[in-house]
């Protein structure tokens, strides 16, 4: 019998994080503004996500991923705002990761396509070690979850490119502070925009979706 | 949970390198864990012991080196987070949080980019194989 020691350096994440390179770079080349929307179940990712899409569909060509473990229930939702719209089952995973879009890419008209949503599995853990070939990288927390969500979840906030918390009409009702939540965040990430959000009024939502419109612009002005 | 893909992923690895080296047995898997990936190194090694029953890597040694964090500062550091500091300042017990929470340069005390501790590396494997005499 003979031992050997074989050296193999294989990064796991690393994998992963070279096919979201080809992924961006993809969508690089078809000008196509990409979204990743990360939050716990219930944060408000489909509502907020088609608002973005009721705003804004006139004007631009809207495609949406939508990942969950079982994705038809969001999908018909998104269909019925007339925007093609691909289903990614996770089954028992709790997160996409850059295959899983790579192979939704391919479904997508990408030459008719100026903005991609995808809707990432919800839960604020998972997702975080999985990069997509994303442009924004968005986490929505609702005060529902309680003000010290944050703080118990750090890394999805210091990754993330910009923060919405979302209902914050409710939050009397849940005893929660959103104006701790927003310092929390700013906290861990200093430097990242904060949205406060609710869907019952139009003029957060209209912030919500103009920062979307923004990289859309950008990303066709390159 | 997404241990059982991470595991799978490594096991398929591990065994194509084993096999790639005429391996009749996998006696030791060392895997490299940033302190900063979401991955709970007990789950990983519970469910590599689940795939690998029955394999040439079914008594295999599974063994988590962690790694810590690294930053990268505007003001030219570049290094690993202090530890030491960051256990006297924590009122948390989350280790996870207490490096997200202190991500400051230790030289200029700005906050510094995280360029390292989020790695999940398939660092070596130890074989035995056949004697060719």
């Amino acid at each position: 019998m003979l031992m050997h020691v074989i050296d193999m350096g294989h990064d796991v994440y690393k994998a992963n994080d070279k096919v979201a390179e080809k992924n961006k770079k993809k969508l690089d080349k078809y000008q196509v503004f990409s979204v990743n929307v990360m939050g716990a179940i219930g944060s408000g990712k489909t509502t907020l996500i088609e608002e973005v899409i009721r705003q804004l569909k006139d004007k631009y060509k809207i495609a949406v991923i939508a990942g969950d473990v079982i994705a038809e229930m969001d999908s018909s939702r998104f269909r019925k705002l007339d925007v093609p719209t691909i289903p990614v089952n996770t089954g028992k995973e709790c997160h996409l990761d850059a295959k899983l879009v790579e192979k939704a890419l391919d479904e997508i008209d990408l030459n008719n396509t100026d903005l991609l949503l995808i809707e990432n599995v919800g839960n604020l853990i998972c997702p975080v070690d999985f990069k997509l070939g994303e442009h924004l990288r968005v986490v929505i927390v609702s005060v529902t979850e309680g003000d010290d969500i944050i703080l118990k979840h750090p890394m999805i906030f210091k990754t993330s490119n910009l923060a919405v918390i979302n209902k914050v009409d409710i939050a009397h009702a849940v005893d929660v502070d959103a104006e701790k939540m927003r310092d929390d965040i700013l906290s861990l990430n200093p430097n990242v925009p904060v949205i406060l959000t609710s869907k019952h009024d139009w003029e957060s939502l209209e912030t919500w979706i103009s920062f979307i419109e923004l990289g859309v612009k950008k990303s066709q002005n390159r | 949970m997404h241990e059982l893909s991470i595991a799978c992923e490594i096991f398929e690895q591990v065994m194509a390198t084993a096999k790639e080296h005429g391996a009749t047995e996998v006696k030791h898997v060392t895997l490299q864990m940033g302190r900063l990936s979401h991955t709970n190194p007990e789950q990983l090694s519970f469910c590599f012991k689940v795939l690998s029953e029955e394999s040439i890597a079914e008594n295999a040694d599974f063994i988590v080196e962690m790694i810590p964090p690294s930053l990268e500062c505007e003001c030219g550091y570049t290094g690993t987070v202090d530890e030491e500091k960051i256990r006297e300042n924590c009122e948390f017990k989350s280790e996870l949080l207490a490096y997200a929470a202190v991500m400051e340069c230790p030289i200029c005390g700005k906050p510094a980019q995280i360029t390292g501790g989020r790695e999940l590396i398939i660092k070596s494997i130890e074989i035995e194989t056949e004697d060719q005499n």
